[in-house]
């Protein structure tokens, strides 16, 4: 794999051609916030602007989400200056407009010295509850679980993940990958008796042959068996367990 | 409308690819005045994509609707120049004679009545469409007897 030197806030690395700045950052311990991006997920990142930085190349200077900006030879990056923070206070504010029940954007937006917001808060209308519309959850679904439950619908400031019809899922397998993915907790998932709720629709739950723990979802078994032919007694016991 | 066959008929004339789904959207759009639930079914089973995705594309599209809509359609501009025509009076009218809401169908399923927000024609306002016949500087007082006129009832 091909090397490059990078600079980020002045201090410079060797990195892997095209990787992303916001990954390179964070192994060398300087931190960007961000939201929307997960390293494990390829489709992820670029849309909750929380992570814009200074990408200073070829004696311009752009603002770029680091989240999917790769490294480049001769790429110096500022992570912490005025503009930077500005545009980020600015990201978070509307964020928090949006989402004011969301503490995971307070607690980003209060590390800013943010603590009011200057727009109309989102009252509720449209039923997005911490939801920032960022496509994580949908990503994951298609991407790693391969399963497309879940999509974004609509458009504009109704756009909001669900499954078709905001009908319980023919196809979901309750694995509940989306509420894990979920960078503010916007998706509710139920475990009770056995059962786990999400989504509007019930999945009974395996239980470990040895500590009785419900632990997995039989539907979730029944698409690992479908998909990689393990044998499903490897399930009856739980991760601890086996 | 649970025949599957009446779907497979348009579905058909497309090739099998991602590309002719919005294609194949827009004939259903066209055929039954709205995009079925079974249709969205249909459409992912036969072009195997998922219904996630089909039903995405659906709720994207102003063209395209979910709900039934009326046979007729009539769209009453309220761009700026409309609004300052009287494009208020000709929607208030309209509602009350039809008994409908804006953006909503009559219940008899005749008539869909959608505000939209100029039709670049703005030199006739106010405009009203009716089925895409456009009616230049109408009046709230005349409009009922156009959309007579023309659809014929």
């Amino acid at each position: 794999m091909e090397k490059v030197n990078v600079t980020i806030d002045g201090r410079t690395f060797e990195a892997v051609k095209d990787k992303c700045v916001l990954e390179v950052a964070h192994e060398n311990g300087i931190y960007i916030p961000s939201l929307c991006y997960n390293s494990e997920v390829t489709s992820s990142g670029g849309s909750c602007r929380v992570c814009l930085v200074e990408a200073h190349q070829g004696g311009r200077m752009r603002l770029v989400t680091a989240c999917n900006y790769p490294v480049r030879k001769g790429l110096e990056v500022k992570t912490d200056t005025p503009l930077v923070r500005r545009i980020r206070r600015g990201v978070l504010e509307l964020l928090m407009a949006r989402v004011p029940d969301s503490e995971v954007i307070r607690e980003m937006a209060a590390a800013e010295g943010l603590t009011e917001v200057r727009f109309r808060e989102d009252t509720g209308e449209n039923e997005r509850y911490k939801c920032i519309a960022c496509a994580l959850c949908t990503n994951v679904c298609a991407e790693v679980v391969g399963v497309y439950a879940i999509s974004m619908i609509n458009r504009g400031a109704d756009k909001k993940p669900a499954t078709p019809y905001l009908k319980p899922s023919d196809v979901c397998i309750g694995c509940g990958a989306c509420a894990y993915a979920c960078p503010t907790g916007a998706i509710t998932l139920k475990e009770k008796d056995g059962v786990r709720r999400i989504w509007g629709k019930d999945f009974p739950m395996v239980r470990c042959s040895v500590c009785g723990t419900p632990y997995i979802p039989e539907a979730q078994v029944d698409w690992i068996v479908k998909r990689t032919g393990k044998d499903r007694s490897f399930f009856d016991k739980c991760p601890d367990h086996r | 409308m649970t025949d599957v066959a009446q779907f497979d008929r348009i579905i058909e004339r497309y090739e099998k690819t991602e590309e002719s789904l919005l294609a194949i959207l827009q004939d259903f759009q066209r055929e039954f005045h709205y995009v079925p639930e079974e249709g969205i079914r249909r459409l992912s089973e036969v072009m195997e994509v998922p219904e996630s995705k089909i039903y995405a594309m659906g709720t994207f599209y102003k063209a395209l609707s979910l709900t039934p809509r009326g046979r007729h359609t009539i769209k009453v501009c309220t761009g700026t120049a409309c609004h300052l025509k009287g494009a208020p009076l000709i929607l208030e009218t309209l509602e009350r004679e039809l008994k409908v809401k804006r953006n909503g169908t009559t219940e008899d399923g005749e008539f869909t009545l959608e505000c939209v927000n100029c039709v670049g024609a703005c030199a006739m306002a106010p405009v009203t469409l009716v089925d895409e016949v456009y009616h230049g500087q109408t009046r709230a007082s005349k409009v009922m007897d156009i959309v007579k006129k023309q659809v014929g009832s």
